[in-house]
């Protein structure tokens, strides 16, 4: 209450001064603060060279100083293009709020880097006059960015010839990639936070210029030519690292569980059902492929051909998710989640169990299956590094091209599925169960139909991860790392692929980065669960309906109440 | 034979009488705003915490047993009510008109939190901690050969007195029956003047006692307790309230007891390698899916008229 | 009860014969014989409380009666409500159950859902099957809509419909499902007498497509005047069945309602 209030205080102060300065001074006081902000990161910030990005050298902006200095560039470009004739093309709406979030990125990352010398050698004593002198330019900035007239909602509208439009896909698509190596090869955890926020800047700035909508409007426009050239841009992505296999390695780690969490949007997002216990299946595929993998600990002597596999590591998931969910889909939802978490926990104490002392020797029990062998598929020996147009990749670049092709095949099947009469019933048991019901659907069949799908991909993923990982054991399918694939589906956004997929690379890479924190993951991890319900439920990428059931629910709440307050009356 | 039998139904009722405790929490909850609090579980951890804290830290070395227990029981009340509180006030309050699956993902994160705050950030938590063995003496026999330890007699004890204060307090006091109306119907119950976030608050507030009960009688029952401990203890919980039905706060009990009692005895009875501890979660939860699939009302429960 | 010439004019659609539903110790529904011939319109009245709701959640499937048998065109009707629609018995509800979240039009196509076969391998490939079946459910959902007066919502959310409208739209999705008998709940309600009047006028309309239909209502003059034939239910007991005519006039319904000049307890 009283956080809303000081909110609307502030604001009150800002329309007022607002006010009185005319948008001709409040620009150029802008541009004077981004013209400051842009020169200070050719001075030096630090007395210290130990910090990272050596800021201690004049005429040549290093470490976070660049991502400073391309912010201000470009809010210097917005402010000029706001006063020229080409204002009504590019910015229709003004630029104004564009600049203003540019101002922000600009202030924060300078604040930030200049506190972090201070904090990293040993007192603010250490920060150079140029680091002062950054920050009262990026404040002339920030505060100047505030008076700035608002601006109206920018719409671009634009329809331009095909080729153009196919051009400006591949152009993002391809800065997309761009910056994401660029991000992986950041050592320090200071600089990739730096770089997070002023990406932050610059996307939020393109979004209130209409930039974003736009984009994405021209996409769907070419679904095909996206979709296409974005599976051709992750493809790219071995090449970006040549034969280093560190984050190719955590790419395939990565996509395997990103497969596996758009598996599961199929059970959550789509149908609505709250799945636990997800990565037991996971789990069933990796011990299928681990246990016919010719792996020396294995119980079973048979190694078929790995397209074998992975046929009978997808029926035998199946046939266990239509066994779980048989008894369990027709009870309430919400026992749903538990009794998957409890099939999962089973799962695991089984397989812990199954080592020849508590039971049959199927699993080595805790130990697990080491030692599996790489893969041998399509003749491609994927324990070798290959050369590929004639450049030599790391041979994890082999597990992140099948990876590839399993998650183009889930990503269809999840987007067949909700295009078609199926997808529609899911979504009415969703929105109302005796409702759908009473339109002619077998509820039961239907949800039992998401359960052993996303069941059979798990399943699928799972003979993979066995040997890109090479060694398994029961702990990796625990209870936590099913709350892990919940949450990517649940942060990036219930009922979406592109949700799934963000939510998977910023779960799993982010700890990656900030090594720092690796102690508190878990802590964070849950903390952020609960903000993000309270906040934003519906994710980050939110399907349109989903956001409507996540906000319907208020209003219909409200609408009730007034309604039942009248009755009474 | 027989020996061994009562032996086993009396280790049984000491490991149903926790469960029943902790599913009190879930059912009293479940019964009035319909949320599975699956952070329940760490309620009861924490409550053990509290206990432990209170003797590690706070008595002198000593400290009469008859002084000692009570006061740590204090501790862990304490402890787990005000997490339960805060937890129900700035997690659960805010989603309360959100669809179902939001306040169950925030259960999960809450869940998760907590377990990593007492690792992270209670002394020496990262492995399992010695709780104070305070009861000590022989073990009482109960007949027919069979004998239990003091520690677990008083356990039982202490669960059934809180079983009965609690009925009573549902029962009798006039926050006991706007707890009942609420359950009945919520905005019938506001209607007639009942605030219901009292009732809601009051809900985790009993839960929580009950659950720090349990927790220290866990810790005196088995000596030790760890961060992890609430995850088990809490997924046995909720299978104790499905059993007994839901909602029905008889029913968490006789669901608590019945599910002590079928573990220990799938333990002892069940032959060959599926036997023992080892698989003892497995036919625990098998139990809650036959449940649910051939009496999902529970075990007391009602079947409840489709509003349609 | 036997279908006699003379109270169904036409081959009987659905016959029910002693329907009872007891919920613990009170009976909702006791005993009711109820025949629907080919495209009649039946009225179903009675005084709040008297069980119309809990015969009809009895004849779609929500509820298993106690004892009794539902039979539709010759064949037991069983307790699901999915094997009630596919059977051909559509309902609606008596407060409105869209799906808010999806257009009108998909709305629609759940309707169809029972009468289309698609399967998840067809839906993966796009087979010809899928194309023609999408495109088949696509022209016959517009064409309900166009029916039933809302072809220019059909991109709307069902949601922001107007009332009058959300009403139509579920009986359009009902329709969806071809069925040979629809079970109307309260169609009226919280109605204004035009709506009420455009709502008369389709289920005349739905009559010729060749549909039996049976109608709850509390509105006499809407029910007196749609339907063919008109059955009382009070305290689960039928009262009276017979024209509207007859119905309209007969002293224990207007007891029923009003009450008996003794002063009582049955109440509107």
């Amino acid at each position: 209450m009283s956080g809303s209030g000081v909110t609307t205080a502030r604001r009150r102060l800002i329309e007022r001064a607002r006010g009185r300065v005319p948008a001709t001074t409040a620009r150029a006081a802008a541009l004077l603060g981004a013209v400051l902000s842009l020169a200070s990161t050719f001075l030096a910030w630090s007395y210290g060279s130990a910090f990272p990005g050596n800021l201690t050298i004049y005429g040549y902006p290093g470490g976070a100083q660049v991502y400073v200095l391309v912010l201000a560039l470009v809010a210097i470009v917005l402010l000029l293009l706001e006063v020229s004739p080409l204002r009504r093309v590019l910015a229709p709406g003004g630029a104004g709020g564009a600049v203003r979030v540019l101002a922000s990125g600009v202030f924060l990352v300078t604040a930030f880097t200049v506190l972090a010398i201070g904090v990293e050698l040993g007192g603010l004593i250490n920060v150079e006059w140029g680091g002062w002198a950054a920050l009262l330019a990026a404040a002339v900035f920030v505060v100047a960015g505030r008076l700035l007239p608002d601006d109206r909602p920018a719409v671009w509208s634009y329809r331009l010839p095909d080729w153009v439009e196919f051009l400006i896909i591949a152009l993002v698509l391809g800065l997309a990639l761009a910056a994401f190596v660029e991000a992986l090869a950041i050592p320090e955890w200071e600089i990739f936070l730096c770089f997070l926020v002023a990406l932050g800047g610059a996307l939020t700035a393109a979004w209130r210029l209409g930039l974003v909508s736009w984009i994405s409007e021209v996409g769907t426009r070419h679904r095909g030519v996206t979709v296409t050239a974005a599976f051709l841009v992750a493809a790219a992505f071995p090449f970006t690292q040549g034969s280093d296999n560190h984050w190719l390695n955590v790419m395939v780690n990565v996509g395997i569980f990103a497969t596996t969490a758009i598996g599961l949007n199929i059970v959550v997002g789509l149908a609505g059902l709250l799945d636990l216990g997800y990565v037991a299946f996971l789990g069933v595929g990796a011990y299928v492929g681990a246990l016919l993998s010719g792996a020396a600990a294995s119980t079973i002597g048979w190694n078929p051909p790995f397209a074998v596999t992975v046929v009978i590591g997808a029926v035998i998931t199946a046939i266990v998710g239509v066994l779980i969910g048989t008894p369990t889909l027709r009870v309430r939802g919400d026992y749903l989640a538990i009794v998957t978490l409890g099939f999962g926990e089973i799962f695991r104490i089984t397989v812990n169990n199954l080592d020849g002392s508590t039971g049959p020797q199927v699993t080595n029990g805790p130990n697990g299956i080491p030692g599996i062998p790489d893969l041998k598929f399509l003749g491609i020996d994927f324990g070798q590094s290959h050369t590929v147009f004639g450049m030599n990749l790391g041979y994890f670049a082999n597990y992140f091209f099948l990876e590839l092709v399993l998650m183009a095949f889930v990503i269809l099947v999840f987007s067949r599925m909700n295009n078609s009469r199926l997808g529609r019933a899911w979504l009415a048991i969703r929105e109302d169960e005796v409702a759908a019901q009473a339109a002619g659907i077998n509820t039961f069949r239907l949800k039992l139909l998401a359960f052993a799908l996303g069941a059979t991909l798990a399943g699928m993923a799972g003979t993979i991860q066995a040997h890109a990982i090479s060694s398994i054991t029961p702990d990796s399918y625990q209870f936590l790392n099913s709350a892990f694939l919940v949450a990517a589906v649940v942060l990036g956004g219930m009922g979406t692929v592109t949700g799934a997929l963000l939510g998977s690379v910023v779960l799993l890479l982010l700890p990656e980065k900030f090594r720092f924190f690796q102690d508190n993951k878990l802590l964070i991890f849950g903390v952020t669960l609960v903000l993000v319900m309270r906040f934003r439920p519906e994710g980050v990428i939110a399907n349109k309906r989903r956001k409507a059931e996540f906000h319907e629910e208020e209003i219909s709440e409200e609408l009730g109440r007034e309604a039942r307050a009248e009755g009474a009356r | 034979m027989l020996t061994q039998f009562v032996q086993q139904l009396a280790n049984g009722v000491v490991l149903g009488a926790m469960y029943a405790l902790i599913a009190l929490g879930y059912t009293m909850v479940y019964g009035i705003i319909q949320l599975i609090n699956f952070a329940h579980g760490e309620i009861f951890m924490i409550g053990a915490f509290g206990a432990f804290t209170v003797y590690r830290y706070i008595l002198p070395d000593g400290t009469s047993l008859w002084i000692a227990l009570p006061l740590m029981l204090l501790g862990g009340m304490i402890a787990a009510v005000a997490v339960a509180v805060a937890m129900e006030r700035f997690a659960y309050r805010p989603l309360r008109n959100a669809p179902r699956l939001a306040p169950l993902i925030t259960a999960i994160g809450v869940s998760i939190a907590l377990q990593e705050a007492v690792r992270l950030y209670y002394p020496d938590a990262r492995s399992k901690l010695a709780f104070p063995q305070l009861i000590t003496g022989s073990p009482i026999p109960i007949g027919f050969g069979a004998s239990v330890d003091r520690a677990s007699v008083v356990v039982v004890l202490v669960s059934v007195i809180c079983m009965v204060a609690l009925t009573l307090f549902v029962r009798r006091s006039r926050m006991g029956r706007a707890m009942q109306a609420t359950a009945q119907d919520p905005d019938t119950a506001r209607l007639m003047g009942i605030n219901i976030d009292r009732v809601i608050v009051m809900s985790f507030l009993l839960g929580a006692a009950l659950a720090a009960v349990a927790g220290m009688a866990q810790g005196l029952y088995l000596g030790q307790i760890d961060f992890r401990m609430g995850f088990i203890a809490g997924l046995k919980a909720f299978t104790a309230a499905v059993l007994g039905g839901i909602g029905n706060i008889q029913g968490a009990v006789v669901g608590g007891f019945a599910l002590g009692i079928v573990e220990v005895m799938a333990v002892q009875y069940i032959p060959g390698q599926f036997g023992g501890g080892a698989w003892k979660d497995v036919w625990a939860f098998a139990l809650l899916i036959l449940v649910l699939v051939f009496r999902p009302q529970g075990l007391l429960g009602e079947r409840v008229a489709d509003r349609a | 009860m036997t279908a006699t010439v003379g109270d169904t004019p036409h081959k009987p659609v659905l016959r029910v014969s002693g329907v009872t539903m007891r919920f613990g110790g009170l009976t909702a529904v006791d005993g009711v014989d109820f025949t629907v011939g080919e495209q009649e319109i039946v009225g179903l009245i009675g005084p709040n409380g008297a069980g119309k709701t809990t015969f009809f959640n009895c004849l779609t499937g929500m509820y298993v009666p106690t004892a009794g048998q539902v039979i539709y065109r010759g064949t037991p009707l069983s307790g699901r409500p999915d094997l009630v629609t596919k059977a051909g018995v559509a309902r609606t509800f008596q407060n409105i159950r869209l799906f808010p979240n999806m257009t009108v039009v998909e709305n629609v196509k759940v309707g169809r859902h029972c009468r289309t076969t698609v399967g998840a391998l067809s839906a993966l490939v796009r087979g010809p099957k899928y194309r023609r079946e999408e495109r088949e459910t696509e022209a016959q959902a517009r064409e309900l809509l166009d029916f039933v007066g809302l072809a220019d919502a059909a991109d709307d959310l069902a949601r922001n419909l107007p009332y009058g409208d959300q009403r139509r739209l579920e009986i359009a999705r009902a329709l969806a499902s071809d069925p040979g008998l629809l079970l109307l709940d309260e169609p009226t309600a919280g109605m204004n007498p035009l709506e009420t009047a455009q709502t008369k006028d389709l289920v005349f309309k739905i009559r010729d497509r060749g549909l039996a239909v049976v109608v709850i209502e509390h509105d006499m003059r809407f029910i007196f005047t749609l339907c063919d034939r008109v059955a009382v239910l009070v305290q689960g007991r039928k009262l009276i069945e017979g024209s509207p005519a007859q119905v309209q006039h007969d002293e224990r319904v207007i007891a029923a309602y009003i009450g008996t000049p003794a002063g009582s307890e049955q109440q509107a």
